[in-house]
């Protein structure tokens, strides 16, 4: 259990990705090494088009790498056929976006309840841990409305509290405050950091405003798909620095 | 269930697509229905028509059918009333047969030899009082009202003709026949008067037939020619009643009918009457494998080592099985025309579907859905559509039908002479509606399925990636 504890979340070794663009191989992430630590709240900063949300879409299982290995919560994702990570993900990864991406026709509610049904739990437990969700995110009020029917902020919320439904290991966001004023996204990092910290899960989400990087336990700045560099502002949940400590010190170097 | 809900929800998400896209599916399946009841109310109408003319199963001499009409006393079925007491008497066939009845059929030539025309006809001989029972068959409940036998309780020398044979022979004025107008510039016979030893020989088959000869031109009155038994030919002085509608323009333009004792003598004489077929009607069409296997069995007791045979009116009609057949080939082609429209508009639905929803579909696999639970999504949303489009269809079939059917339409079937009321059979016809309902449903579902692939196929960042 505490060496569960202390293994990091995910672990990317030598990962290369590319994307086609017609007849045209643009790399993204080129010779990435990326330790993620458990129950840290990891912030990707770059510019857009530096490839924070293909390392995002790595790390969360939703993509392969061309080259390189991917391990999240232990398991080295390259190996798992396309049910195997569908499995995976609803397992232990929630997912935030910057789009809410909430299913409109699914009340308030019924969006925090669908990976729990996915999941296979009974309804009385889904409903007291969709309850419990809601309450924790401040929308107990809002759980018959539609997503057409809040605000931006709201609409995020119900994201976080179905990020968190299964209590994943990790919850990935790709910049969450992109589409929110500035207020609103300030009260949903906010809430994140406060979810984060309440629940114990790893939260790594990307961005390209340097106004998040005071929220940030560890900070990686990616330029042109290498990682730029490495702050980890927090000293570390055991000795996880030290045993990585070579691996780390290269790529903040980089 | 998710799948259900989530599907319905989808559905409704787009009502305008939706309802355009279930008008088609339920204005293909209200189309196919209503012609299915079309087509069901023809063989209906045919079938009644031939079993209440001829009965359901028919014994014959075995080669009758093929060569019996030139010939009717080499085929003729002798000892036939001990076969008739035998099947009133089986207790087999007592409950499946409502009427089973003599007819004797031969070819001959009538003339009007007061107007000095003629012309070959079928003589058909039958008991009359049986007709009238054989034409209250009505198993289907046809809107119909089955025209009275005339010849039930008329003089033996009396016959009813086709309306065709009427109109050749001149007699639509004495006959009273309406929209039957007299040739413009019929020309005076120039053939010779009945000779005077086939007049004779008239005149000794029924001496009251003299008097009848001179009761003048206003009288309908035909002479009837057939080959007697021995070879020579015989002649009877009729009374034609009336001309009526045989249904078929082939057979009203060579039609006698007359009593079968009248028919008997003409044919075979002094000889032992014979008949050419018994005709039995039963009161269900479905006994007719039972009573054809009773009759053989009956026919193998009583008349052993005898050519005689047992034969259904589908095989002495073939017009009626091409004629289904037509229409069954008609209802394919429509289903099948109807059957690709479906295809296409569900599938374009559910293209669309997944194109407007490509991000959706990224967000649900993300969160752990299964391809597998994509591909159900979309198939459940197709099977919705069809299933609705059906029920939906099926329910305006029934009430068009009946809206129309109560408007009291007639058409002219081909080869009929006579207008029939214009039924549209759907009610009742369950294997019709629920075949339909299903093939469309399939059809739905099977169009979704390619829509339904490809989204379970996209890659989850690309999907998410779709503006």
């Amino acid at each position: 259990m505490h060496e569960r504890l202390n293994e990091p979340v995910a672990i990317l070794t030598g990962v290369d990705k590319s994307y086609q663009m017609d007849a045209v191989t643009v790399p993204v992430l080129k010779n990435i090494d990326l330790l993620v630590r458990p129950g840290h709240f990891t912030v990707l900063l770059g510019p857009s088009g530096s490839g924070k949300t293909t390392l995002l879409n790595l790390v969360g299982c939703i993509d392969k790498p061309d080259r390189g290995e991917v391990v999240v919560a232990g398991c080295p994702i390259n190996k798992l056929s396309d049910d195997e990570l569908a499995d995976f993900r609803s397992a232990n990864i929630g997912f935030i976006f910057q789009s809410f991406n909430l299913i409109p026709v699914l009340t308030t509610f019924e969006n925090v309840e669908y990976p729990l049904v996915l999941a296979g739990m009974a309804p009385e437990r889904r409903k007291r841990r969709v309850t419990k969700l809601l309450a924790a995110v401040g929308l107990s009020d809002r759980a018959n409305n539609l997503p057409g029917q809040l605000s931006g902020g709201q609409r995020q919320r119900v994201a976080i509290a179905r990020a968190l439904a299964r209590k994943p290991k990790l919850v990935i966001a790709d910049e969450p405050t992109a589409n929110l004023d500035s207020q609103t996204g300030a009260a949903i990092l906010n809430l994140m950091r406060r979810m984060q910290e309440r629940y114990r899960i790893s939260f790594i989400f990307s961005s390209h405003d340097r106004s998040v990087i005071s929220a940030a336990d560890d900070l990686i700045t990616l330029r042109d798909g290498v990682i730029q560099s490495i702050q980890r502002k927090k000293a570390p949940v055991e000795d996880l620095d030290s045993v990585h400590s070579d691996f780390i010190d290269t790529q903040a170097g980089a | 269930m998710m799948t259900l809900s989530l599907a319905v929800r989808n559905l409704l998400r787009n009502r305008r697509r939706s309802v355009a896209t279930l008008l088609a599916l339920a204005i293909g399946a209200a189309s196919i229905l209503l012609f299915g009841g079309y087509s069901a109310n023809i063989r209906y109408s045919l079938l009644t028509a031939y079993v209440t003319a001829g009965g359901h199963l028919q014994i014959q001499h075995a080669d009758f059918y093929q060569y019996g009409s030139g010939n009717p006393s080499a085929y003729g079925l002798a000892d036939y009333e001990r076969v008739l007491q035998g099947i009133r008497q089986d207790p087999a066939l007592r409950d499946m047969v409502n009427v089973v009845s003599p007819t004797l059929q031969f070819g001959g030539i009538a003339g009007n030899f007061d107007a000095g025309v003629s012309r070959t006809v079928v003589g058909i001989g039958f008991a009359p009082d049986d007709i009238n029972r054989m034409r209250q068959w009505n198993e289907y409940n046809l809107p119909i009202e089955p025209p009275h036998f005339a010849l039930e309780g008329a003089p033996p020398d009396t016959a009813i003709v086709g309306l065709g044979v009427a109109r050749v022979l001149l007699l639509c004025e004495p006959l009273k026949v309406g929209n039957c107008p007299s040739p413009q510039a019929a020309e005076k016979a120039t053939g010779a008067r009945l000779p005077d030893d086939i007049a004779a020989l008239s005149g000794l088959e029924d001496g009251a037939n003299k008097k009848q000869a001179a009761a003048g031109p206003t009288k309908a009155r035909i002479e009837l020619l057939a080959g007697h038994g021995r070879g020579t030919p015989n002649v009877a002085a009729l009374q034609v009643l009336q001309a009526e509608n045989q249904g078929f323009k082939e057979l009203d333009d060579v039609a006698v009918i007359l009593q079968l004792k009248q028919a008997q003598q003409l044919v075979y004489g002094r000889a032992a009457p014979r008949a050419t077929a018994l005709m039995v009607q039963l009161h269900r069409t479905q006994d007719m494998p039972a009573a054809t296997q009773a009759l053989k069995a009956l026919l193998a007791r009583l008349v052993p080592g005898q050519p005689w045979t047992v034969m259904d009116f589908e095989t002495l009609n073939p017009f009626y099985v091409q004629t289904l057949q037509l229409f069954d080939t008609i209802f394919g082609f429509i289903f099948a025309l109807i059957g690709g429209i479906v295809l296409f508009t569900v599938g374009n639905t559910m293209n669309a579907a997944v194109t407007e929803r490509t991000v959706e579909i990224g967000t649900l696999r993300s969160v752990g859905l299964r391809q597998a639970g994509i591909r159900s999504l979309f198939v459940t949303e197709g099977l919705l559509l069809g299933v609705a489009g059906a029920v939906l269809g099926v329910t305006s079939a029934l009430l068009i039908a009946t809206v129309l059917n109560r408007m009291g339409l007639t058409w002219l079937p081909p080869g009929s002479s006579d207008a029939l009321p214009l039924t549209l059979r759907v009610w009742g016809e369950t294997r019709m509606i629920v075949g339909t309902a299903i093939g469309l449903v399939v059809i739905a579902a099977l169009s979704a399925w390619w829509p339904a692939y490809r989204a379970a196929n996209l890659k989850i960042v690309e999907a998410l990636r779709h503006a």
